[in-house]
């Protein structure tokens, strides 16, 4: 019980530190609350198109104009290049489609007329390119077996304006799932940062040549004495996680009583107890208490930076997922991810979820390992 | 002062090829204050630290109350208290607590603890303190501190390694009077420090070390007549002639004659009515002096006698 209340006196004068992690944790979640909208509804969108047309406006040439000009924006724009030029460069236009003089004729005739197009090269672009390329696909299929123009066009009529009907069948609650993902992946950062600041200050404290000299010469069991030690900084850490739990639940509600709710806490529970490992070893490598400041901002921003903590792991270059590979922050992440996107729990489909809490185990005994190799060499009596 | 407490035996301890200590034995008797002398790098430390297992040494045994000393020798342990030259205290805990957490090293009974801190609190002068953290403490505060918390569990053997390095003269009027009690209350000492006054006042047996090795024992008297000169005499006067200078160092009996700013220094090998004769000799001379005092010689006199070097060199 000394160590344990000694641990809490050391903990006490700390706890703003805690106070702090937590606060900007809070911030976060509300932030990503109130304006994360991941809802499963899709609209429609149109790109502007301006159309130059040399051709005579009848047959298969003015059907083509029709189907183009009903599903897109028909913009206006002087038949000036330099005007086109500037209409595409400030984005008014995203795609401008020349049909050259006979191109009716020249499509009839199978000659295969080429039309001319600009573009601004983005999604609104790509959509305009799209529609063309559609119509045109169609219209050579039937002009291969067809001659007669009138049944052509029908034909393409009957073809385009088939709708499929496409259904949503997922039953995930996506919009607070993806909230539930972002806070515990934010998690990453509270838990890292809290609980190695903490430890590694406790630990320095206890760890202090002076102190440690005094406490090897008392009468108390050196075994014990690391157990006692060993124990709070446990306690301390369940305490943390609980903590950031609970949080959770006040956040994000209902959503945590769930499987995915369920799974993400037991990924959060495996990886504070990485933390802990990790804290323990660090603890155990500083003797400067002015270190212990910048190692954890080293550690716990950059890891949560290279994971993916802060931005989703879809935007990060590769070469920083591959680095990221290397910290268990990535596996956690990545655990998160899958956990909000999976939807049968078999255990075909719990299995990356598995390898994944496996690997951060790994990291944690490796840690341990080494923490255990430090301290017997920092403990040699020579 | 019969029975031996500490009983070192042979003591060898080498960092690669330096003997940091050779072939020590000497014993600590039942209550009394051991005082360990010795210029910095003379083993004092490394002796220190072999007693009380924080260091391996290859030869040599060490027995604490009759037992073989070592790791896990807890029993042994319980009943040692050391104060390091370094305070080693948390920056933050207060007075009160950083006492009571190394106290509860040793005593697991919290009504007894409770009553083991404050009779330390109290034994070190630190009760208008209690609430106060490390920072906020004078630096011979804190050295009181220091004290309180490694003896606060009633050990019956003490270590004290330069308890009063950097102390004002309250605080180490304090702290020694403090070490006066404890022996009064049972406690043997071991007391190591620059200080020859202090070992002066406190030790009963004095050990002096140097290069590892023990080069003289005794008490402060003991010591004292090992030196070979036996008084220093030092007189006030203006303008002395060097004949009269020459005329003094012609006798036998003088060590050595310093002439500086007025003051004259005569340094005499053993011999009887030295500053009879002087003062005679000046009468004589019709030499007109001020001041005049006789000095017996200091441990530090013993000390470079014996190791051609002070204390603090």
């Amino acid at each position: 019980m000394t160590v344990f209340k000694a641990f809490i006196k050391i903990f006490n004068k700390n706890k703003s530190i805690i106070i702090m992690y937590s606060v900007i944790l809070i911030l976060f979640s509300v932030f990503n609350m109130q304006t994360s909208d991941h809802s499963m509804s899709f609209s429609a969108e149109k790109p502007n198109v301006l159309i130059i047309n040399q051709d005579e406006n009848i047959g298969i040439t003015k059907d083509l104009i029709s189907y183009l000009e009903k599903n897109s924006k028909k913009v206006k724009v002087e038949k000036d290049e330099d005007k086109i030029n500037d209409a595409l460069f400030y984005r008014d236009v995203n795609y401008v489609i020349y049909i050259p003089s006979g191109y009716r004729k020249d499509f009839l005739n199978h000659k295969n007329p080429k039309i001319s197009i600009k573009s601004t090269k983005d999604y609104y672009a790509s959509l305009a390119e799209m529609l063309l390329q559609r119509y045109l696909k169609v219209a050579d299929t039937y002009l291969a077996t067809i001659d007669d123009e009138e049944s052509i066009i029908r034909y393409i009529h009957d073809t385009l304006n088939k709708n499929v009907k496409v259904e949503v069948t997922s039953k995930l609650d996506t919009g607070h799932l993806q909230k539930a993902k972002l806070y515990y992946n934010f998690m990453n950062y509270s838990v890292l940062a809290g609980s190695v600041y903490i430890i590694c200050l406790i630990l320095y404290s206890f760890n202090e040549e002076k102190i440690r000299k005094r406490t090897s010469i008392s009468s108390m069991n050196s075994k014990r004495f690391n157990q006692s030690l060993l124990l709070s900084n446990g306690l301390f850490a369940i305490l943390l996680w609980g903590f950031y739990i609970l949080l959770s639940f006040l956040l994000l509600g209902s959503i945590m009583m769930s499987v995915h709710g369920g799974l993400l806490i037991l990924n959060s529970f495996v990886f504070a107890f990485c933390a802990l490992a990790l804290s323990f070893l660090i603890g155990n490598l500083v003797h400067n208490k002015n270190a212990i400041n910048g190692i954890v901002n080293v550690l716990a921003l950059g890891s949560s930076f290279l994971c993916g903590a802060f931005v989703p792991i879809e935007w990060l270059p590769k070469l920083v997922l591959n680095i990221a590979h290397f910290l268990p922050s990535y596996y956690y992440i990545m655990n998160n991810e899958l956990i909000v996107t999976t939807e049968d729990f078999s255990i075909g489909m719990l299995q990356p979820i598995l390898v994944n809490f496996g690997i951060i185990l790994l990291f944690s005994i490796l840690f341990i390992m080494i923490s255990y190799f430090v301290s017997k060499t920092h403990n040699k009596k020579d | 002062m019969d029975k031996g407490v500490i009983e070192v035996d042979n003591l060898t301890k080498e960092y690669k090829k330096l003997k940091a200590v050779d072939g020590l034995s000497f014993t600590v008797y039942k209550g009394e204050i051991l005082g360990l002398l010795g210029p910095n790098g003379s083993g004092k430390s490394t002796t220190i630290n072999c007693i009380l297992s924080l260091l391996n040494f290859q030869e040599g045994s060490i027995k604490i109350l009759g037992q073989e000393m070592s790791p896990s020798a807890y029993d042994i342990k319980r009943k040692i208290g050391v104060i390091f030259q370094d305070v080693a205290v948390f920056e933050e805990l207060n007075v009160e607590n950083n006492i009571d957490y190394f106290c509860g090293l040793y005593i697991t009974d919290k009504a007894k603890r409770k009553q083991y801190v404050n009779e330390a609190i109290e034994l070190v002068g630190l009760k208008d303190f209690k609430k106060f953290y490390p920072k906020q403490l004078s630096g011979g505060l804190l050295r009181r501190l220091n004290i309180a918390c490694g003896i606060a569990h009633k050990p019956e053997i003490i270590f004290l390694d330069e308890p009063t390095v950097a102390v004002d003269p309250q605080s180490r009027n304090h702290i020694l009077d403090g070490i006066k009690k404890l022996r009064e209350n049972g406690a043997t000492i071991i007391y190591t420090t620059h200080y020859m006054e202090e070992v002066e006042i406190l030790c009963d047996r004095i050990i002096i070390l140097d290069k590892g090795k023990i080069i003289a024992s005794g008490t402060s008297d003991e010591l004292k007549k090992l030196a070979t000169i036996l008084e220093k005499i030092s007189v006030e006067v203006c303008n002395l002639a060097p004949k009269y200078l020459e005329d003094i160092r012609k006798n036998s009996n003088v060590k050595e004659v310093c002439y500086d700013n007025h003051n004259l220094v005569i340094t005499y090998y053993k011999g009887k009515n030295n500053l009879a004769e002087f003062t005679h000799y000046l009468e004589g001379k019709k030499i007109h002096y001020n001041r005049i005092f006789s000095e017996r010689p200091t441990l530090n006199d013993v000390f470079l006698e014996l190791t051609g070097k002070g204390l603090r060199d």
